[in-house]
């Protein structure tokens, strides 16, 4: 599975290799992947340091990740791909192309679409926690794209590290030889001179053939409002340079090349891109939807023979239904999709209209994490105010009459009288947790509808537990109570499973005697009751008081099952003469007003934005 | 619809969007003995003895000379020295209510706020003496256990003293009072009311304590809203208050102030709801003017930028610190924040103030905004009645008193446009 690269002279110096096409021998591409929270970010912007990519001074903690989101929440969702140089100790420079991936289990499709533009992966181990569920699923991705793979053990200057261990846990649970693994810590930076070194070494350079036709692989793209897209590639054969010609092969569409260039990180001008090397291509075309993630640019007049291999798409498992709550904000809502799609050709959506909220859209995810984040860029980036439901996935209604019908919206549930039976779709989900917690995974699971297939111990010290669950119990609160049930020791991973028949019910809430749609939700019969309950009590905390007393039920059919009552606010004016000062008293109302924009009028009852989401909150107690 | 005693002979409401000068002068003493721990006011801890108090005083009183001079204070008829402690001033009181008194000649009301502790028997003979009409006192309660919880400085037993003393001075005095505060009880609070009613006073302001961002309460009590201080407690004790005051003579006339007669109400503080101009002067004191007022100050305030255009009214708040008025008391030398509100803001803005009174929205007030605002004053006031905030009358119901904030809010958005032009004097 190791290779090695040769190091051949270079004939250019340092200087004109950092401005020039290298020689393919010279360049290497390379991912680094990880557990979430195993350094991933830290070793890169190390790395950006010691090549001297950034001043130190310049240097924002992870610098990879650039959107606000995640600085906030320290993690990596947009892939990036960064250029850097590495004069390395047999005098020789080398272009390196380091290609961040996410480390979230809601965002494999990214790691895989990252993966197919590298020769390497610099497989980053925690020295403290050892190999996890996603150290498995990441070193497995890597592994089936056929990289060489460098394994990283990271953070050995905390005093609880024990490397000898992690290496036998990497020689044992993944196959990978680890006697060389290279120890480092991307707190201190110590390493990482011997990381790049190895790099060097165990990355294959990529082969390819300058002369052939253009076959550059889309990696990620971005709108500009003046460029229009920007796409980044990773050329395989041929180059690109200003002015060429080109065709994006799958979509048909042709281009002229506006320039191009690499990220140190901030965008650097180059006239080629070279066979082998990565980079950006301005396409210059308006349209984002033009621009495909995993389309193979080439010549319009001489392309290549075949296109790069395609991704499998991504298919969305969770789905919500997100509405602006001013409703004239349903076409910008629109457009700002379109626009993140650009660079998340996972997300799909239909125009979805409520009753009770108006117009707006249901929307894919791939899982959870991904829903917020989109959620929150979309309120951010494009300043929206929306209002997402409760997460729901593509239960498969079989109709009295023969027809099977998909339906991601309890709203379009048919009349109960109408449904033969419902399947929902199931996953094949596996915890890896210390022996300790396996009685609590195993209660968690069955209170969750899941079934334990399988369990098998890694080593002593931690055990895999197999089993299947169905995936609307994963995406309500499974993952936040196996956290906390195994004091976050347990790693989940998940792979889709198959669709089984269960007995599920529509659940409805009505405010103020009146339905809310948006506040539907598909539950299993037999915990219909307790969801009720505590739904129903879960939004009396969430809904203010009102003028007047707002009853709350929850419902199946006409059988009202739970009863909950919002008591009328009693008070709410400011006395206080403040001597005269109207402007602070005025302020003071606006104030008030702006926190009513934030909620939603139904009927006469103005919800808050989090109610709608009450129903991932109802275990909490 | 009620016709009240304050609408605007011949130019109807719209004359006192012209009125040049003011018809009210506010006063700021920004010093107390100790800060209250519930208190963001403009006001400072300052010894007794500290040379700043005196120098304050006469700073203040040479900015009432300034004004008076442009004719600012020709019809001035109240005078409020707010705080802060007015009394901790001492003898400087006097002398600024003997300045106050020879630049303002048709003044009549003169009020100043008082703190038990620092209410001596020389200061009342000295205020009398000065010509001062009113006084109000912070009591806030005549529970020693919660008094000390708010931080005060002063007992039960001196506050039941100093509001008899002051009452043998031939004051009219009025006691503010404090509910929805820590250890008040419904039992507490009826000693409180039913005490304060026993001594005699004429005037009585009640208010639930807000609990303010960034005090010392604010940060103690955290995010977590206590008990004592819910919404339900504030709306029980409120009307507790009112039963208990109106049981004993008293009539709400204003959603915080109780008088025994139309005679002892705050002329001064009802200037406020009713659209009348008046300057303030002092750390954080508050000014309304007319565009005239403000054009009038502007001569000799070159600071105030020009006039916007299509502005009728001004609301000014004094930003200079105790220090730099004490040492360049020229009005001209004061630094402002000034906010302006077309004709069309100020029209809904006096009828959000006006839903604070027991007398309701004048009927000339009404007929103006109508002209102005056009058919959605009526819509809205419809409205209003329906929902039983306001009754036929226009005057605010219980629920029109309790939930003023609504009643307020709605009237305010009759401006369409609520956003006010502020910025800051250069």
């Amino acid at each position: 599975m190791i290779s090695f690269g040769a190091g051949e002279t270079c004939s250019a110096c340092a200087m004109m290799s950092r401005m020039k096409t290298t020689d393919t021998s010279h360049i290497r591409n390379f991912s680094i992947v990880a557990h979430i929270d195993h350094g991933k970010s830290t070793i890169s912007d190390r790395i950006l340091e010691l090549t001297h990519t950034v001043d130190e001074r310049d240097m924002a903690d992870q610098l990879l990740d650039t959107m606000d989101i995640e600085r906030e929440r320290g993690i990596t969702i947009k892939s990036n791909a960064v250029r850097v140089v590495y004069d390395a100790d047999d005098g020789e420079s080398y272009q390196f192309n380091l290609i961040d991936t996410p480390g979230h289990v809601d965002f494999t499709y990214e790691v895989s679409r990252s993966l197919a533009a590298c020769e390497g992966a610099v497989l980053v181990v925690d020295a403290t926690q050892g190999v996890e569920a996603q150290t498995v699923s990441n070193a497995t991705l890597a592994m089936n794209a056929n990289l060489d793979i460098v394994p990283a053990i990271n953070k050995i200057d905390l005093p609880s590290a024990h490397p000898e261990e992690v290496k036998k846990e990497i020689e044992e649970d993944l196959a990978i030889p680890a006697d060389d693994a290279v120890l480092v810590s991307g707190k201190t930076g110590e390493g990482i001179h011997d990381l790049l070194e190895a790099i060097v070494y165990l990355v294959s350079p990529p082969k390819g053939d300058a002369k052939a036709p253009l076959k550059a692989l889309i990696l990620d793209s971005y709108f500009d409002e003046y460029r229009g897209v920007v796409a980044t590639v990773r050329v395989f054969d041929g180059s690109i340079k200003k002015g060429d010609h080109l065709r994006m092969m799958a979509l048909g569409d042709t281009f002229l090349c506006d320039g191009v260039g690499c990220k140190r990180p901030l965008e650097t001008p180059l006239d080629e891109l070279g066979v082998g090397e990565v980079g950006y291509v301005v396409t210059g075309l308006k349209d984002p939807a033009l621009v495909k993630t995993g389309d193979t640019i080439t010549y319009e007049d001489r392309p290549c023979a075949e296109a790069c291999p395609g991704y499998h798409e991504a298919k969305p498992m969770v789905f919500t239904g997100l509405f602006p709550i001013d409703n004239k904000q349903y076409e910008n809502l629109r457009d700002a999709l379109e626009k993140l799609k650009v660079n998340d050709p996972s997300l799909i959506w239909t125009p979805e209209t409520s009753v009770a909220l108006g117009f707006g859209f249901r929307v894919g995810f791939l899982g959870l994490l991904h829903m917020e984040v989109v959620k929150e860029r979309l309120e951010r980036e494009f300043g929206l105010d929306l209002i997402a439901t409760s997460p729901s996935v593509d239960y498969h209604v079989y109709k009295t009459d023969g027809e099977m019908v998909d339906i991601t919206s309890p709203q379009d549930l048919p009349d109960v009288t109408r449904i033969d039976h419902i399947e929902e779709p199931y996953l094949k989900a596996k915890v890896i947790v210390p022996p300790d917690f396996m009685g609590a995974v195993m209660q968690l699971v069955v209170d969750h509808r899941g079934e334990t297939s399988d369990m098998v111990y890694l080593s002593e010290k931690s055990v895999e537990i197999h089993f299947d669950i169905p995936l609307a119990e994963l995406i309500l609160d499974f993952f936040d109570q196996l956290k906390s049930r195994t004091k976050g020791y347990a790693s989940l991973d998940y792979e889709i499973g198959d669709y089984r028949t269960s007995d599920l019910v529509k659940l409805d809430i009505l405010l103020a005697g009146e339905e809310v749609d948006a506040l539907s939700f598909i539950v299993p019969r037999d915990r219909a009751y307790d969801m009720a309950r505590s739904l129903c009590d879960k939004l009396k905390e969430i809904i203010p008081r009102q003028q007047f007393e707002v009853p709350i039920q929850g419902a199946i059919g006409n059988k009202i099952i739970a009863r909950s009552t919002v008591k009328a606010v009693r008070k709410d004016v400011l006395a206080k003469c403040y001597g005269g000062d109207i402007s602070r008293k005025r302020k003071l109302l606006e104030k008030q007003k702006e926190g009513k924009k934030r909620m939603k009028s139904i009927g006469s009852v103005e919800v808050p934005q989090e109610a709608f989401l009450a129903v991932l909150k109802v275990d909490d107690e | 619809m009620s016709s009240s005693a304050m609408s605007c002979e011949g130019t109807g409401w719209r004359g006192r969007l012209i009125a040049e000068g003011a018809n009210a002068l506010y006063l700021h003493v920004p010093f107390c003995v100790q800060k209250c721990a519930y208190c963001d006011f403009a006001s400072w801890a300052t010894p007794r003895g500290d040379t700043l108090l005196a120098r304050y005083a006469q700073a203040l009183g040479k900015q009432v000379e300034e004004a008076s001079r442009l004719g600012m204070l020709d019809h001035c008829e109240t005078l409020y020295v707010g705080g802060g402690t007015p009394s901790l001033l001492g003898e400087n009181l006097g002398g600024l209510l003997r300045v106050v008194g020879s630049c303002a000649p048709e003044l009549s009301e003169l009020t100043c706020e008082a703190n038990p502790e620092s209410l001596s028997g020389t200061l009342l003979d000295d205020l009398v003496e000065a010509g001062c009409t009113r006084l109000s006192m912070g009591v806030q309660s005549l529970c020693d256990g919660e008094l000390s919880e708010l931080g005060r400085v002063h007992d039960a037993a001196r506050a039941r003293d100093r509001v008899v003393a002051a009452l043998a001075h031939g004051l009219n005095v009025s006691c503010d009072l404090m509910c929805a505060i820590p250890l008040q009880t419904a039992e507490s609070w009826q000693s409180t009311l039913e005490g304060i009613v026993s001594l005699g006073v004429d005037h009585v302001s009640v208010y639930p304590l807000q609990i303010e961002e960034g005090t010392p309460l604010g940060l103690k009590v955290g995010d977590e809203e206590p008990a004592w201080n819910s919404p339900d407690v504030q709306a029980d004790r409120m009307t507790q208050a009112q039963a208990v005051l109106e049981g004993n003579g008293f009539r709400r006339y204003e959603v915080a102030s109780y008088a025994r007669s139309p005679q002892s109400e705050c002329r001064h503080n009802k200037a406020y709801w009713t659209g009348k101009p008046y300057l303030g002067l002092g750390t954080g004191a508050a000014s309304m003017l007319t565009r005239e007022g403000y054009l009038r100050l502007m001569e000799v305030c070159p600071q105030l930028g020009p006039l916007p255009e299509c502005m009728s009214r001004v609301r000014l708040k004094v930003l200079s610190s105790r220090q730099e008025i004490a040492e360049d008391p020229q009005l001209p030398s004061l630094k402002f924040e000034e906010e302006f509100l077309t004709e069309r803001q100020a029209a809904a803005e006096d009828l959000m103030l006006g839903a604070r009174l027991a007398s309701g929205l004048d009927a000339g007030l009404v007929a103006y905004a109508r002209d102005l605002l056009g058919q959605s004053v009526d819509e809205t006031l419809a409205r209003l009645v329906r929902e039983g905030y306001l009754s036929d009358a226009l005057a605010p119901t219980e629920k029109g008193w309790l939930l003023g904030n609504e009643l307020y809010g709605e009237l305010w958005d009759l401006a369409d446009g609520c956003e006010t032009l502020v910025r800051r004097s250069s």
